[in-house]
């Protein structure tokens, strides 16, 4: 068993939708131009009743949720998805025959249908720069630190105690995947 | 029952096919085929995502629809013709080897179909063996489809061979392939939780069922064109139709109860994603494929043509099928459809959800994939007939 | 008529100290990132792993970075741990910069038009030829006009800029204009009246900080954007603004003011603050000059008169000016960076200077700070006197100034010259209407750098016939902005990832210094402003006729500290070695580093320990009779700006967080990334629905100077009577593919109104009407 468990927490209250992480994900990991050929994105949450002058802007960054649960892993046919020992659900392009069912059974609508790599891609926690002691690329580049990547198994971590100590909201917990992308409320 | 030595006797009787098929709407159907090639060359030279209509959305469209169409009818037709040389209801037995052939055809066009929409069909073939996920539905039903189809190439062969043991064999590992494959298929869709249109038990049985239906109007229609109408049928060929048509049109009822619980409890209480995605089939951007097509045509108009015959007219039954046919198309391309349109994120600013339109997404063939469709659809017609006119289908 | 201005023809090569920025520390994120960069080679990649310091040039905070280059290609540029500036980050912006060097776009050779103006008919050229002509016609412009100011030279700030000033004062001419006046000016002119100096917010200690009419969130300034954001939850920040801007989401109150009206609000606060001695009486005693004066002028300013002028509740008012002054001093009325809103803008940045003096919250955590810089040293160029050199022709009275201020403002300012322009600034609004005009001479000929006041100055169609009416134009870019596009000739500079930058001093409240190197080597056939000064100086030496007007022993001079400089097979690698030698190993720690400080911990209080002001008084002016004694107001009057006519909207403009000014449109990723190919119009849906508009209609956008189409955005987040839509769309360019006609263009509707205090543009005086295209 793997010590390690990796997790994105963020306080998205500080985000201002300035795109560094979209950028920094698309040059690290090479993902190509088109505006839906992306591994992260920040939407804003809308809200119907706002209305002049009372506005509330906020801003979600979001990415592949790197479910400890993952329906696309479970579906895919030839096990291109699949997770690590340390819970990072990643695609083995070469195995990928682009049936897009993962696609489908993603209720976070987190992939993308990779051109230059003739496969289905998304979010890789940046798992390279893991190797090297480095945090993803949107962790390290954002201007307000909205996420912290931590290790969930690490207790000590000031940022894992996080989870104890902040009302902590994930995304459609109802699907059961477990997502690992937890936001502070 | 026939010996092994009549099977050998009467070989040379298999290419004894219909001449009442004319040789040039066999050719004009095969050349007609070819436009596909418009929508092939398309996706070869400029890619699947410059040459179809799907998106990051909705990924699946109607390449995914019409595949389950014809496979939907390929088991269809394999379940019905069981029904003569499995289950030995005697009447029924005639109907075998066009059904089995039609049933052949027909996955192989759904085959085809499926081919040209998964970005890379050969590596599929080699990673579904060296790299199988037993948890996943597609796997299990691209496997049993393999299987399936073997089980009725074979079972095709001892049919003509006049094999009936071999047949028998061959029919019922076809049987239980083509139930397995198929309610895999369901289960494709019905593994969904992240979409709550598809989620559940429903679909695989949803899908036997409308394979009945499928297979059923598919042996009305191809009876019909065999002896270009009733006029000329044999007895047998009626008595087995007007049997088929009953069952149709007991198995429409039985669909119309189906779908009518399916609408409302999707309606009632409004389920999130469930009502959403079926508003968009009874309010929404689907509400003509599915009130005009899947609705009239697909259910109201042949249940009624065949309860209003009290199923005893072949004629009132071929016209039911036909229309029967061209809903049900419509049903599968809603069924995949109104499963994608409701987003899985909320398309707000920044989003990227790709072509959400108040609220709810977007997919609009396009002209290769509908021409894809077209072909594959012109073609198993084409190879249909040729089948009848160059094989002998007719069973003794 | 010849005039000779020693003082300003001696120009100061390199000085110390840029236009640029801003503040502060608290190192972020170091732990595992130092690691990776010191270690030459990691798993990155295959091959050859290269990890390279520079910094960033996409916008002005030039943030520290790390170039990841695999095999001489750059993959990533990764934040530097050590640039405690930008709290070791990298914007989008930043990022996509690792695509720049590779954008199909460039200018990737010398070009020279062939067809007529604009029509975007090039001819390649190698730089011999592109030096020939440019030479040919700048002796034949000098020579025909005797005077060497007949060629303007137009530049917005870059660690380079310093070698094209050079070039124009190796040429001679005194024409030289920058961007402040398209966006600061006033602000530094209104702050240093009160203070001597333009000091920055201190947001990371701030407890209340009040943003009117700065959108950090999307223009973003290191430190303060990020400081702002990740306070969120313990500084109160209220945010006055007529659209909801993304700063909004970090904000605790949206006040969508009335345009126009901000200083009523200042001086209403400040009138509530003394009149019930909420201000800090020690701090007024012993460091203000003129507060008896002030506490008289804003008497009649009331909280609800000024509720009535400016649309805000009475009761926020009031509240307002109570947390401000409770909070202080640890209370920022935001400084903001572009302040060309009207043209009485000086006043408006006086009054919030004065509030902030008012309540002490100077030199103190929290409050404003006066920026500090790292010492650098700097060589000295003395350029040869000229004879044939006449003096600014934006400066002294001119008979058209009059035209560019509108009635409401000609009693609170002169509007017969501009009274505070900056020596090498000058004013872009008044220059460009003395070259239109001819006055008081005539300018033939324009170098631009880096600059497009095709996009950049208010009013499109001005510029454009100004240029028509020059000789000679020649632009240096890296791309093909619509400046360039309607030049004779183009010069391609290397991207700032492709050469060696000088040392650059990024002064604030915690110092920094940064400086650039090639983390590849030019792709194309481009050049540094640096090469392209000394190749074009070297030919200016070799012409007998360039130094007639100048005495041997200048021009010896001259040519001798020159050829100095060239002296080392690096001269910038050297230059920067020289600028850090009067530090310890500063050179060393610099290129170990990436960036060079002192000490990392923010410095307050060095005005008291100096006891001084930088002022006249050496006391914060709340009166300036420096103002006085010009002729202007000694403190500030509020005067109404009109309001739109009923059918009318005043455009507002504003900044995007993908876009610097009109130069990153046209890099495909940040378009991407900004979610189209063109802009739109921001409508109120209360207006929209009146008049039957919905979201992506095409609009008619019309002012008095011109008509722009764009589609519309029918939204909740703006006020009624405004309009807005991002700048530095609906292109002239050819050469920008992405924008070329896409979208609006803001310069083409802006009217040209000047703030004459500073020169500063006056961007926000323009109405329009809207209809369905």
């Amino acid at each position: 068993m793997s010590n390690k468990k990796y997790a994105i927490i963020l306080d998205d209250t500080t985000c201002i939708d300035c795109k560094a992480c979209t950028l920094a994900c698309k040059t690290e990991n090479n993902v190509e131009a088109g505006f839906f050929s992306y591994r992260n994105w920040v939407g804003e949450i809308e809200n119907d009743q706002a209305v002049f002058p009372n506005i509330r802007r906020k801003f979600r960054p979001s990415q592949c949720q790197q479910c400890d649960n993952p329906p696309c892993v479970h579906v895919c046919p030839t096990r291109a998805s699949y997770q690590t020992e340390d819970g990072v659900v990643l695609v083995d392009y070469h195995k990928c025959i682009l049936c897009k069912y993962c696609m489908t059974a993603c209720p976070y609508d987190a992939r993308y249908e990779s051109h230059d790599k003739h496969a289905i891609d998304k979010c890789t926690f940046c798992y390279h720069r893991l190797a090297e002691g480095r945090e993803p690329a949107c962790v390290e580049t954002c201007p307000p630190k909205v996420r912290k990547f931590v290790n969930l198994l690490d207790k000590q971590d000031e940022n894992t105690k996080l989870l104890q100590t902040e009302a902590i909201e994930v995304q459609k917990p109802e699907k059961g995947t477990k997502p690992k992308l937890y936001y502070i409320k | 029952m026939s010996s092994h030595t009549e099977a050998v006797k009467s070989h040379s009787d298999i290419f004894n096919g219909n001449k009442r098929i004319p040789l040039s709407v066999i050719i004009v159907l095969l050349a007609l085929s070819a436009v596909s090639l418009y929508g092939l060359f398309n996706v070869i030279t400029q890619g699947h995502t410059a040459s179809y209509g799907t998106t990051k959305t909705v990924p699946w469209g109607i390449l995914i629809s019409t595949y389950v169409f014809f496979v939907v009818s390929s088991t269809g037709l394999c379940l019905i013709s069981s029904m003569g040389h499995v289950f030995n209801i005697e009447k029924y037995e005639v109907i075998g080897k066009r059904a089995i052939i039609l049933a052949i055809l027909t996955i192989c066009c759904g085959f085809f179909v499926i081919a040209t929409e998964i970005g890379h069909p050969i590596r599929m073939a080699i990673y579904n063996v060296i790299s199988p996920n037993l948890a996943s539905a597609i796997w299990w039903m691209g496997t049993l489809y393999g299987i399936y189809l073997f089980c009725i190439i074979v079972e095709f062969y001892f049919l003509m061979t006049h094999n009936h043991k071999g047949a028998f064999y061959a029919g019922l590992a076809g049987f239980i392939a083509g139930i397995s494959a198929h309610s895999n298929l369901g289960a494709v869709f019905g593994f969904l939780d992240a979409r709550p249109f598809w989620h559940g038990p429903y679909l695989p049985i949803y899908f036997i069922l409308s394979a009945l239906i499928s297979g059923c109007a598919l042996v009305i229609i191809i009876f019909n064109v065999a002896y270009k109408g009733e006029a000329n049928m044999p007895a047998k060929a009626k008595e087995a139709l007007l049997g088929i048509a009953k069952i149709f049109g007991l198995l429409l009822g039985i669909i119309i109860f189906f779908d009518i619980w399916k609408v409302l409890t999707s309606v009632y209480g409004a389920p999130p994603e469930k009502y959403e995605a079926v508003m968009t089939m009874i309010a929404g951007p689907l509400s003509i494929n599915f009130w005009f097509f899947e609705v009239l045509l697909g259910m109201l108009i042949p249940f009624a043509l065949i309860l209003g015959t009290k199923g005893r007219s072949i004629k009132a039954a071929l016209v039911a099928s036909c229309s029967a046919i061209v809903g049900i198309f419509f049903m599968r391309y809603d069924l995949v459809v109104a499963g994608q349109l409701v987003p899985m994120r909320e398309a707000t600013a920044g989003s990227r959800v790709q072509g959400v339109v108040e609220g709810l997404a977007q997919y609009t063939p396009t002209a290769s994939e509908i021409t894809i469709v077209a072909g594959a659809i012109i073609l198993c017609a084409g190879l249909y007939l040729a089948a009848e006119r160059f094989l002998n289908l007719t069973e003794d | 008529m010849l005039i000779k201005n020693p003082k300003l023809s001696r120009r100061r090569f390199l000085a110390a100290g840029g236009a640029a920025a801003t503040v502060l520390a608290v190192g972020s994120n170091v732990s595992v990132m130092k690691a990776v960069a010191s270690s030459k080679n990691t798993n990155t990649g295959k091959g050859d792993t290269k990890h390279i310091y520079s910094c960033c040039a996409v916008c002005v905070n030039k943030c520290g970075f790390i170039a990841e280059v695999n095999n001489g290609v750059i993959r990533k540029l990764n934040t530097n741990p050590n640039f405690f500036k930008s709290r070791s980050m990298i914007c989008a912006r930043g990022n996509a910069g690792a695509k720049i060097p590779y954008d199909p776009d460039r200018l990737k050779s010398p070009l020279l038009r062939v067809g007529e103006r604009g029509e975007g008919k090039w001819k390649k050229i190698s730089w011999d030829e592109a030096y020939s002509y440019i030479t040919e016609n700048v002796m034949k412009l000098i020579k025909e006009e005797e005077n060497r100011s007949t060629i303007a030279f137009a530049a917005t700030e870059g660690m380079q800029e310093e070698f094209y000033l050079a070039l124009a004062s190796t040429i001679g001419s005194l024409n030289t204009v920058r961007h402040p006046t398209l966006c600061l000016a006033s602000n530094i002119q209104g702050y240093s009246s009160v203070y001597g100096t333009f000091p920055d917010g201190d947001l990371l200690n701030s407890k209340f900080v009040v943003m009117c009419g700065s959108n950090r969130a999307e223009a973003i300034i290191t430190p303060d954007t990020i400081d702002m954001a990740k306070n969120k939850r313990n500084q109160t920040l209220v945010c006055i603004d007529p659209r909801a801007t993304k700063t909004t989401a970090i904000a605790d109150k949206w006040y969508p003011i009335k345009p126009g009206t901000d200083l009523a609000l200042v001086l209403a606060v400040i009138n509530h603050i003394i009149s019930n001695d909420l201000y800090d009486k020690a701090f007024v005693e012993q460091w203000t000059v003129g507060f008896d004066e002030l506490k008289e002028s804003v008497k009649k300013y009331s909280i609800d008169w000024a509720a009535n002028e400016t649309e805000i509740d009475a009761k926020e008012i009031k509240w307002l000016a109570e947390e401000f002054a409770k909070n202080a001093p640890a209370s920022v009325w935001y400084p903001g960076r572009r302040s060309s809103f009207y043209s009485n803008d000086v006043y408006y940045r006086r009054a919030i200077a004065i509030l902030n003096a008012i309540v002490g919250a100077w030199d103190k955590p929290g409050g404003l700070v006066p920026k500090s810089a790292v010492p650098l040293k700097a060589h000295e160029i003395i350029y040869p006197f000229y004879d044939l050199v006449e003096s600014r022709i934006d400066t002294g009275k001119l008979d058209f100034i009059k035209d560019m201020v509108d009635e409401y403002a000609r009693g609170v300012i002169p509007t017969d010259a501009g009274v505070y322009l900056s020596e090498k600034d000058g004013s872009w609004p008044i220059f460009r209407e003395a070259i239109l005009k001819r006055e008081p001479y005539t300018v033939r000929g324009m170098f631009v750098y880096k600059q497009n006041p095709v996009e950049s100055v208010p009013n499109r169609a001005k510029t454009l016939e100004m240029m028509k009416q020059l000789d000679f134009i020649c632009t240096i870019d890296t791309q093909m902005s619509d400046t360039a596009f309607f030049s004779d000739i183009v010069l391609p500079e290397s991207t700032y990832l492709e050469r060696w930058d000088p040392a650059h001093n990024l002064s604030g409240i915690q110092p920094i210094v940064v400086f650039r190197q090639p983390v590849i080597e030019p792709l194309h056939n481009t050049k540094s402003m640096f090469d392209m000064w000394v190749d074009l100086t070297k030919r200016f030496i070799d012409i007998p006729e360039f130094w007639e007007d100048t005495t041997e022993d200048d021009k010896e001079y001259f040519v001798e500290q020159f050829e100095k400089m060239l002296k080392p097979e690096h001269p910038i690698e050297h230059l920067i070695e020289y600028q850090l030698s009067g530090h310890k190993d500063g050179f060393k720690k610099l290129m170990e580093n990436g960036c060079f400080w002192i000490h990392e911990k923010p410095v307050f209080g060095t005005t008291y320990k100096k006891g001084k002001f930088k002022t006249r008084t050496g006391k914060a002016e709340l009166f300036s009779q420096r103002y006085l004694d010009k002729g202007l107001e000694p403190l500030p009057v509020y005067t109404a700006v009109p309001q739109p006519e009923p059918g009318e909207f005043r455009f507002v403009v504003g900044r995007h967080g993908q876009f610097t000014h009109a130069n990153t449109q046209n890099n495909m990723w940040l378009l991407e990334a900004y979610g189209d190919t063109e802009n739109a119009c921001w409508i109120s849906a209360k207006v929209a629905r009146e008049r039957g508009i919905k979201s992506g209609d095409r609009l008619k956008i019309k002012s008095e100077v011109g008509e722009e189409t764009a589609k519309a955005l029918v939204t909740e987040y703006t006020r009624d009577d405004v309009v807005y839509y991002v700048h530095g769309f609906g292109r002239l360019s050819q050469g920008l593919t992405n924008i070329y006609k896409k979208g609006a263009s803001q310069a083409a509707v802006i009217k040209d109104y000047v703030d004459t205090i500073s020169g500063n543009a006056a961007l926000h005086e323009t109405f329009v009407t809207i209809e369905k295209a």
